[in-house]
């Protein structure tokens, strides 16, 4: 996997939970090209365990100079937020994977309507750049816990006047997801990032109102959750890893030297799956990329964020 | 035809069935299409607002609009021809929210012509239930002089653009709603298979 040099420019303290970091490549050479809704995986160093965290980039997408990135820290954090609020100053040397995009604008549609819960808003943030760029139909609804907690609204009203919305839970402010819908003309497309329960209440709701699937976009990074440990076994090379509780199945197969693929480590797009070979208990599966009827049958688990409650699970690798 | 392969362009169409989960629905047929509306209208018929819009043909086998008009109660609209009926669709789709459900049934060049009107508003042809009705004739695009020719019957075609003799292909352009049909005999001059007839 192809991989950048970067050196921390800036720090930002955004929110009280939120902090914007600005990245140059090391060589001061342009960073690559990308288009709005991208993300970069950044691999973090902490006490000699790497980490890889997927975070969206945020900048306008006619800026090469230096990719932005919002980290929120998160409380049962596994290390990587932590990492990123604690460690990172300006000049700290991180490693990046190219810009991947999972959560393009659809060219076909004819308007666009965003909808952003709390960090949500960055992969928003590089498409309002394209939108604006393009000239396309959107608005953007953007809600958040509190006033202090609302990330980048100066430059949001900004970037979008009259079409973005905010709504703020603490002054009992709510989007009401199912009106929204119901009043948009055809060729609408629809994109959520945020909590899990919003990204499912949205895909519930446009679907019982009859939205075709392929008009509802959303992304959502899960970090991989905590469990038991177990033992995977490879199937191709012999190898036996002990997965521990706090570590990934895709970290724990890295750490033991195997070099599985991966993309995004957030269970959205698939590329790491893995076919098991077998499994003598539960798979747990996490990731957004299965269909429900794939994880039932458990022919396959996603290790980025997926695990078992096993002794051992054997994959073709 | 050789089996166990197939071109993945190729369209393939259903027979209607009425969406469970939709705010309105919008059936749109003509001619031979009046078979597949009736069939939807004998299974049980959703609660939200229906328009039926409906292009006669007089050739047809049965009286498909008076059979259409005692069995539909409500929002069916009846015209002579499917330029009628195309014009109807465009000057109503503005008005049509996200939710509607769209039902085509009918030739295939009618079908692509309502798809290329529904993709104007940005509805996607994969969003919109499609039955072919009454005939497989093909339009087929000429790639030497890009003519389309409608109602074509036959294999091999002689282009009505540039005289040529087309074999007729199963690639589609959805863009154009039409086969590509390409010169039979480019590499041995005057070696034209005898045309069969085999989208009656």
């Amino acid at each position: 996997m192809s991989i950048l040099d970067v050196k921390v420019a800036d720090v930002e303290q955004v929110t009280e939970v939120v902090k914007h970091f600005t990245l140059v490549q090391e060589n001061g050479e342009p960073l690559p090209h990308f288009s709005g809704g991208s993300h970069v995986v950044v691999s973090m160093n902490i006490n000699g365990r790497i980490h890889r965290n997927p975070y969206s980039l945020m900048g306008s997408t006619a800026n090469t100079d230096s990719y932005h990135i919002s980290v929120r820290k998160q409380e049962n954090s596994r290390g990587g937020s932590k990492f990123m609020h604690e460690q990172v100053k300006p000049g700290t040397r991180l490693q990046i994977t190219y810009p991947v995009n999972l959560f393009a604008i659809s060219k076909l549609g004819h308007r666009h309507i965003l909808i952003a819960g709390g960090i949500g808003i960055t992969p928003f943030m590089s498409q309002i750049a394209d939108l604006n760029r393009l000239g396309y139909d959107y608005e953007l609804h953007y809600a958040y816990r509190s006033p202090e907690h609302g990330a980048f609204r100066e430059q949001l009203e900004e970037m979008c006047g009259k079409r973005v919305h905010f709504y703020i839970d603490s002054k009992g402010e709510r989007l009401d997801i199912p009106a929204l819908l119901k009043q948009q003309p055809l060729g609408t497309h629809v994109y959520t990032c945020g909590p899990e329960p919003m990204v499912k209440a949205l895909h519930l709701h446009a679907e019982n109102l009859g939205w075709p699937e392929n008009h509802v976009h959303s992304e959502e990074f899960t970090a991989p959750p905590v469990g038991d440990e177990f033992t995977v076994e490879l199937a191709q090379s012999g190898i036996e890893v002990t997965v521990p509780g706090d570590m990934s199945m895709l970290e724990a197969m890295e750490e033991a030297g195997a070099e599985p693929p991966f993309l995004c480590r957030g269970g959205a797009c698939g590329r790491c799956e893995l076919e098991v070979v077998s499994c003598d208990g539960l798979i747990m599966h996490n990731d957004h990329y299965l269909s429900d009827h794939e994880k039932a049958e458990g022919r396959s688990i996603m290790p980025c964020v997926s695990r078992a409650k096993c002794s051992k699970l054997v994959v073709n690798l | 035809m050789e089996r166990g392969y197939w071109i993945r362009s190729k369209p393939l169409y259903d027979s209607l069935v009425w969406k469970q989960k939709a705010t309105g629905h919008v059936v749109i047929a003509q001619g031979e299409g009046g078979i597949a509306v009736l069939k939807l209208f004998q299974q049980m018929c959703p609660r939200e607002p229906i328009t039926l819009l409906f292009a006669d043909d007089a050739s047809t086998s049965k009286n498909y609009a008076d059979i259409i008009h005692t069995l539909v109660p409500e929002g069916v609209q009846i015209c002579d021809s499917e330029q009628a009926v195309l014009d109807k669709l465009q000057a109503q789709l503005p008005n049509y929210l996200m939710g509607t459900q769209f039902y085509v049934a009918g030739s295939e060049a009618f079908i692509w012509d309502v798809l290329a009107e529904l993709k104007v508003y940005g509805v996607q042809d994969i969003n919109v239930e499609k039955e072919l009705s009454g005939t497989l004739a093909r339009s087929v695009y000429c790639v030497h002089c890009k003519t389309t020719d409608r109602d074509v019957h036959h294999s091999i075609h002689q282009c009505s653009g540039c005289g040529r003799h087309l074999f007729v292909r199963d690639h589609f352009s959805r863009r154009l709603g039409a086969y590509m049909g390409v010169m039979v005999d480019a590499e041995e001059p005057g070696n034209i298979p005898a045309k069969e007839e085999i989208y009656p």
